[in-house]
């Protein structure tokens, strides 16, 4: 069974048609890219998943499960982790205490969310920081909380939304390693990206959607050669191409 | 020098403070001066309450007075018609007053900021504009607009009544750190950080598991729980509620102005708001308030947009800060003073 299953998703908004028909399954263990322009839908994907707003129609199936009309904190309950795009930390309370939300969707007592973000932070390495507050970060810092937070709701699937973002070269590969390191803790990934280079050595398999239709979807080398996508990306396949 | 012991400052300043205040009363016999203490731990002790929803939640009721209402009309109500103690029928109505707060949260709560507030005022003043014009609900009388007496039992402890300020004194006081311990309990709990995590950013706090409409109703049950004992509270020591005061704006607003001068979602604030406002409130009643009606009021509005212009947290860091640097002068003295001793 896989983990996740999305079959014939649809969403309009009004009269813009954000996603349509769009399938893809996931399986346990996996690193799914989801790539495509700026406004193709792929923020809109992962709110469908997380439950932000219900689809027109379609399924999505979680472990089996339907996850249709759930509401975000019943997906996040259900094990569906997401890091934003726009990084929203919790401005007044500190790193330490912007994880422990988070690891309180799993535990009851302060003491042992104190524990588990903790570990959390050591492994993404903001234990040093843990006692600033988070409005007080760098972009970098702000990114890596976002994603030490949504990690400590324990989740069997994570979500990120463009992580790479606004970072420079040695911070994206430090992140690249920690996303490496995060599956390797048994977390299925599925991550919306930019950046071609991260998408293309990350993902096992990549999917690319195009004005809410998904257009290819294979290995990354065979997407990379695949002309729809090049035409949708002129410049950057092509010079992934080269090499 | 350890650090808990009773010669640490840390330890025997505030431990010091709590028990002058239990003591004031056996120094200080001014029946006036009590009233005026009794007072301020009154208003504190529902600014703690209001706090738990407009400070740790960060949704500004302007409109808490109706569970004051509550709790005071459905205690002495049943005092009238059945002869029950308040002490219970205080529970009976702070029970019926969170049953309120989550009836009034439940629409209100999807409304963001400032409407959510106006939606509060609009709740308050229906409530009492209804029972300002209800003589009686099902046959029993509760005089509307006039107002209800407590029937008098004299010095009563059974029935929550007393001829000398003193036993009303330390109630509230009592209830005051009561409402501070269950401030202090929820800042350091699972829900205590979900309020927070709510007030920072929803669409974040919701992705990561926090329901968000059960968490503030739950506040709001809390809140409306505490303050409606505390509207029991105000009808046994006026000994008569009317509209006009119990579910009144002016209350209503007082709260929300110590809690926002004092500091929101601190849990000292609400203390020191009051012992800064009261006796303010008092003074400008006393001097200007015969002559001009809700002077008292200008006075907190100057005073908040004073505080907003230099301190907009509130006054409680600052004051915070100077007592931390009181503590640690202490400390300093202290280990001189034992350095001292040990180089003879």
């Amino acid at each position: 069974m896989a983990l996740l299953e999305i079959k014939n998703l649809t969403k309009s908004f009004g009269g813009l048609r954000a996603v349509i028909e769009f399938d893809l399954t996931i399986d346990k263990g996996e690193i799914v890219g989801l790539i495509g322009p700026n406004g193709a839908g792929k923020s809109t994907v992962f709110n469908l998943i997380t439950g932000v707003y219900p689809p027109d129609s379609g399924h999505i199936l979680f472990n089996g499960e339907s996850i249709i009309n759930r509401k975000p904190y019943e997906t996040c309950l259900k094990g569906i982790g997401r890091a934003f795009q726009v990084v929203k930390p919790f401005p007044d309370m500190t790193v330490l205490e912007n994880t422990m939300v988070g690891a309180f969707s799993k535990v009851e007592k302060a003491g042992d969310a104190q524990i588990k973000a903790m570990e959390i932070l050591d492994f993404v390495k903001l234990a040093p920081k843990r006692n600033l507050l988070a409005k007080n970060l760098t972009i970098a810092d702000k990114k890596r909380l976002e994603l030490a937070r949504a990690m400590a709701t324990d989740p069997s699937l994570l979500l990120l939304d463009e992580v790479m973002a606004g970072l420079n070269p040695k911070e994206t590969e430090d992140t690249i390693a920690l996303i490496r390191e995060i599956r390797e803790r048994g977390m299925t990934l599925f991550i919306i990206e930019h950046v071609m280079r991260v998408i293309m050595t990350l993902s096992d398999r990549v999917a690319i959607i195009h004005h809410g239709s998904k257009i290819a979807e294979g290995a990354p080398k065979e997407v990379a050669q695949d002309e729809r996508v090049i035409k949708a990306y002129l410049g950057e396949a092509y010079v992934f191409a080269r090499n | 020098m350890n650090r808990f012991s009773l010669t640490s400052p840390r330890v025997y300043v505030p431990l010091g403070l709590v028990v002058i205040l239990f003591v004031i009363p056996l120094v200080m016999r001014s029946p006036i001066f009590l009233h005026l203490m009794i007072l301020i731990f009154f208003y504190a002790y529902l600014t703690l309450s209001w706090n738990i929803v407009g400070g740790f939640a960060g949704q500004v009721s302007l409109g808490h007075t109706a569970f004051t209402g509550i709790g005071a009309y459905t205690s002495t109500l049943l005092f009238i018609q059945l002869g029950l103690t308040p002490w219970i029928g205080m529970f009976a109505g702070a029970f019926l007053a969170a049953l309120m707060a989550v009836i009034i949260g439940y629409p209100c709560f999807k409304l963001r900021g400032a409407y959510f507030a106006l939606s509060t005022i609009g709740f308050l003043e229906a409530f009492r504009i209804v029972v300002e014009n209800t003589n009686e609900v099902f046959g029993i009388p509760i005089k509307g607009a006039q107002g209800m007496e407590v029937p008098l039992r004299g010095d009563s402890l059974l029935y929550f009544q007393f001829l000398d300020k003193e036993p009303y004194y330390y109630i509230i006081l009592i209830m005051m750190f009561i409402a501070l311990y269950v401030t202090y309990r929820i800042s350091k709990s699972k829900f205590g950080y979900y309020l927070l995590a709510i007030k920072n950013d929803l669409e974040a706090a919701e992705s990561l598991g926090v329901n968000i409409a059960h968490s503030k109703l739950k506040a709001a049950a809390i809140s409306g729980f505490l303050t409606g004992i505390g509207g029991t509270f105000y009808a046994q020591l006026i000994l008569f509620i009317d509209p006009a005061n119990i579910i009144g704006a002016y209350l209503a607003f007082e709260i929300v102005f110590i809690a926002v001068i004092g500091g929101r979602g601190t849990l000292l604030g609400p203390i020191l708001g009051s012992f800064l406002l009261v006796p303010v409130s008092e003074l400008t009643r006393v001097y200007l308030g015969g002559t001009y009606f809700g002077v008292h009021l200008i006075v907190f509005g100057a005073m908040l947009i004073v505080v907003m212009l230099f301190l907009p947290r509130g006054i409680n860091d600052s004051v915070l800060k100077i007592y931390h640097w009181v503590i640690e002068k202490l400390e300093r003295k202290g280990s001189h003073a034992l350095e001292g001793v040990a180089s003879r």
